[in-house]
């Protein structure tokens, strides 16, 4: 969110130094948007893009209800378009047109004392899902396990329900956090923690990841690692113009680095 | 009433007020300015009987929205399923209970053993993360392609070296450890390179000691193994045709809203189609609609195939149950610990009661009928006394009320029980015993505390009050209050205590209102009566005060109720009904109210969805807790008013 404000600020300062620009109005998933999209927006305008990028970042569902509205040039979202949000905008005459951007790990944490260093999927599953109660069960030193969330309304919330949960409910005693920052302080000030959070924050301090059936969240072997999904921009029809110069952008060895760099995976 | 005459105005003024006397819109210029004061007035009751259309228009259509859920929820054979599904939750439950008492018989034997090698991979993550800075240049050193001079890469694996050498000399060793081993896991961990990945040598025995004490302990607890897995396996049968039958209501039901999306998607397509100026777009609209034709689906049918199978889940069920019971015979009395061994007779008493909740299941699965119509009072007692609020489901949503309620009550109670002695007391020193001097100080500085945003308390409660609460549960001498230590840092207390500190404004203002509106003749014949100040205070002052003292509190109560932002970020967002048997203790668990779930959901739900109602239900029932709130504020001010002497 941070670095989306302050990308804003910074293209609104452009924007009064220079006025004849156009503006990328850019909105959708907040996995997205926190980090990535504002990272290439920035690297787009250093490498000379004439253009003062509008990104918000309030969730998957948001990239398409403003595409369709016409009130954004490009939508970010974690998650495939659904059939009814696809038909939605088409009956405004908009042409949903789909560009997988990159590669997205969510990555289990644990508090960085605990001894826990991997879990079974399905040991992942009970956890989630509320069976598994206590780090004893699963070897650990016992404790009440703490399960953090992200909220009902994220793209990963959901993801991460039918990737590692087989579709099952979270267990009741799961809280529900807003964003990957919070998990992380959450996970790292509590030695029973557990939770999920994109693998761009996978480095911050205090939390440990966990390796699931042996398998770490590694950028070389991203699609053999379980909880591995694509992202999407979204354009109405083929990008053209300055939309198609970013996205051209995006695809490009220096927007490769941007991406890498901001912890997400580029799949050929 | 025969009033003075008045005296007679000099001319002027009558020429001045004649003068002016021109009419605006055909009404006097006083009217005017009359009607525009009273249209200020009423524009807050116009906007709140707004605000009230605009809640009811937006929520009142959720009861219908949801009882057409419930009813799809029947029909498409998901309730038929869960009533086997709710009650084989225990089994997890009574699963994790065993095998907690497992892993802590085994314990007994292997614990030395496995603090040992945890201590171990504790420390050398220390020593790792001590050195992190370093060992990250030789690692990207080392990817850089094409890779630095030798020399180069010398110098850094040096560097690398030494510090990892001061990290592991900077360690404390556990005692776990004899001094001869103290000094060989330093020397290890001085060694640590990320060139290389295996384990150091010491690091894999103390793995393998753990692995050979773990299968030692195995062995000697093997009558409780066993039963905790066998106990542990017996639903897999039911399991598998339980899945089964969820699979295919769950494709009924997707069915079901597939025809429903397409068919609106068709409409709407044709209404596109219908405004489409462009001749082109309005063939391929039309073309679109057509393709979104679906077959309806037959519910009937479909769930006739989950009920045929009834007997069948039976069986299975049965087979469970026997399965269950006989792991739970064949569980040992004794396991490696006093708390093990309570455990297992906690499960012992706990199962006869669940064999019995599945059985009963069984029965119902004869009664239920996909047919039965889902009657509005029920869906208004789902929403009402529901005790699940799950959404954004794979299975079925639901929006029971009763979790946030709870979280919001006990949050607000926690709130009023710590801001009303404060305010209250702060109010009757301020009003009755400060001097000119304090006063002024006291009052600006208390009312300043209504100007912090309310999310800067909330990032105080994170970052401050949060931590500051669990290191004062860990205190050794504190360990008799009940719920310490605690493990959640965002917690209701936390919640209660920051919204503590705003009600205060709100309610010592207030409170010292009504002791300022105490008629001076009271205080005046306490006097002459010969009452001490302090007599004066608690005997006439503050009973003659009481009704606006109540009502200040009430007051203070909406405020907390109402807060949204503070609760969002410190409450820890946990939507459960707090579990009332850990005593007092339960204000140290997270919970989640009826404003931050707003908060938190509003923003990305399709607009009408009944997910959208449900919140816009939740709002309508928060105005009018704040309403009654108010309310009652205003009735007991007026119940006890005294008379003014």
């Amino acid at each position: 969110m941070k670095t989306a404000i302050t990308v804003i600020l910074l293209s609104l300062a452009s924007a009064l130094t220079s006025q004849a620009q156009t503006t990328l109005r850019i909105r959708g998933s907040d996995t997205l948007g926190a980090k990535l999209v504002p990272s290439l927006a920035e690297g787009f305008k250093k490498q000379g893009g004439k253009v003062s990028f509008d990104i918000a970042a309030e969730g998957s569902s948001t990239a398409f209800t403003n595409l369709a509205a016409g009130t954004a040039e490009i939508g970010m979202s974690s998650r495939k378009i659904k059939a009814d949000e696809r038909t939605l905008c088409r009956s405004k005459g908009i042409a949903i047109n789909e560009i997988e951007i990159a590669w997205d790990m969510i990555t289990v944490v644990v508090n960085k004392n605990n001894p826990v260093a991997d879990l079974k999927k399905k040991q992942i599953m009970q956890i989630f899902a509320g069976d598994i109660k206590d780090w004893s069960e699963v070897g650990g030193t016992p404790g009440p396990i703490s399960v953090y969330t992200r909220n009902t309304s994220s793209g990963t919330y959901k993801d991460f329900m039918t990737m590692a949960m087989k579709g099952r409910e979270y267990g009741s005693n799961s809280q529900k956090m807003a964003g990957n920052e919070q998990i992380v302080s959450e996970v790292a000030s509590n030695a029973n923690g557990i939770g999920y959070i994109g693998y761009a924050y996978s480095g911050s301090k205090g939390i440990k990841v966990v390796s699931i059936d042996g398998a770490s969240p590694n950028p070389a072997a991203v699609k053999s690692y379980v909880l591995a999904r694509p992202t999407f921009l979204y354009t109405n029809g083929e990008p053209t113009g300055t939309t198609k110069e970013f996205i051209d952008f995006c695809r490009s060895p220096a927007g490769a680095a941007i991406i890498t760099k901001a912890g997400f995976v580029l799949v050929n | 009433m025969d009033s003075p005459e008045p005296p007679p105005r000099p001319p002027l003024r009558t020429l001045l007020v004649r003068n002016r006397k021109r009419t605006v819109l055909g009404m006097d210029p006083q009217q005017v300015i009359k009607y525009f004061f009273g249209l200020n007035a009423s524009t807050a009751v116009i906007v709140l009987v707004l605000i009230m259309l605009f809640l009811l228009r937006e929520g009142i259509d959720f009861l219908p929205t949801y009882r057409n859920e419930l009813v799809t929820y029947r029909r498409a054979g998901l309730e038929f399923c869960d009533i086997i599904d709710k009650p084989l939750k225990e089994h997890q439950s009574l699963s994790s209970s065993l095998r907690q008492s497992v892993s802590g018989s085994l314990d007994t034997l292997g614990k030395t053993a496995r603090d040992r090698r945890d201590a171990a991979f504790l420390l050398k993550n220390q020593a790792e993360e001590k050195a992190t800075q370093q060992r990250e240049t030789l690692e990207q050193a080392l990817e850089q392609a094409p890779p630095p001079a030798a020399d180069k890469l010398d110098i850094l694996r040096r560097e690398q070296q030494k510090a990892a050498a001061v990290a592991a000399a900077s360690l404390v060793y556990p005692d776990l450890f004899t001094a001869a081993e103290k000094q060989q896991l330093q020397t290890e961990f001085a060694a640590l390179t990320p060139e290389v990945t295996d384990l150091p040598p010491f690091l894999q025995t103390l793995a393998a000691d753990f692995t050979a004490k773990d299968h030692e302990a195995r062995t000697k607890f093997e009558a409780l193994v066993t039963a905790q897995e066998e106990f542990e396996e017996a639903p897999e049968g039911l399991q598998e045709v339980l899945d089964e039958l969820k699979e295919h209501a769950q494709e009924t039901k997707e069915k079901a809203d597939e025809f429903h999306v397409l068919e609106t998607n068709r409409q709407r397509l044709l209404e596109a189609a219908a405004k489409a100026k462009n001749a082109d777009e309005k063939a391929s609209l039309t073309e679109e609609a057509e393709a979104s034709v679906a077959e309806p689906v037959n519910l009937d049918e479909r769930t006739k195939e989950l009920t045929a199978r009834a007997g069948e889940l039976r069986e299975q069920l049965e087979n469970y149950v026997k399965a269950a019971e006989k792991a739970s015979a064949s569980l040992p009395q004794e396991a490696g610990t006093s708390a093990a061994t309570t455990m297992l007779a906690d499960v012992r008493a706990k199962l006869p009661v669940h064999v019995q909740e599945m059985r009963d299941a069984a029965l119902q699965l004869d009664q239920w009928r996909s047919d039965k119509p889902v009657s509005m009072i029920s869906v208004i007692a789902a929403f009402f006394f529901g005790s699940q609020w799950i959404t954004n489901s794979s299975w079925q949503d639901f929006f029971g009320f009763v979790p946030l309620l709870t979280g919001s009550l006990v949050i607000a109670l926690i709130a009023i029980l710590i801001a009303t002695p404060i305010s209250v007391i702060a109010a009757i020193y301020t009003n009755q015993f400060a001097s000119e001097r304090e006063k002024e100080i006291i009052k600006p500085i208390i009312e300043f505390i209504q100007a912090i945003p309310s999310v800067v308390l909330g990032f105080i409660g994170i970052s401050l009050v949060g931590n500051l609460i669990k290191d004062f549960s860990e205190v050794s001498w504190l360990q008799w209050v009940p719920g310490f230590p605690i493990q959640e840092r965002l917690n209701m207390f936390n919640a209660g205590c920051l919204l503590a500190f705003m009600a205060v404004p709100t309610m010592f203002s207030l409170s010292e209102d009504a002791l300022n509106n105490v008629p001076r003749a009271y205080i005046d014949a306490s006097d002459a009566l010969g009452a001490t100040k302090l007599q004066t205070v608690f005997r006439v002052i503050v009973p003659a005060g009481i009704s606006g003292i109540l009502s200040a509190i009430l007051l203070g109560l909406g405020r907390v109720i109402g807060e949204t932002m503070v609760v969002l970020l410190v409450a820890g967002n946990r939507i459960a009904i707090p579990d009332f048997s850990a005593g007092p203790g339960v204000i140290f668990q997270p919970a989640h109210t009826l404003t931050g779930i707003i908060a938190q959901e509003l923003g990305e739900v399709s607009r009408g969805s009944s997910h959208w109602q449900a919140l816009f239900m939740v709002g309508i029932v928060l105005f009018a807790i704040s309403l009654l709130v108010n309310w009652c504020a205003r009735a007991v001010a007026r119940r006890f008013e005294p008379h003014k002497a």
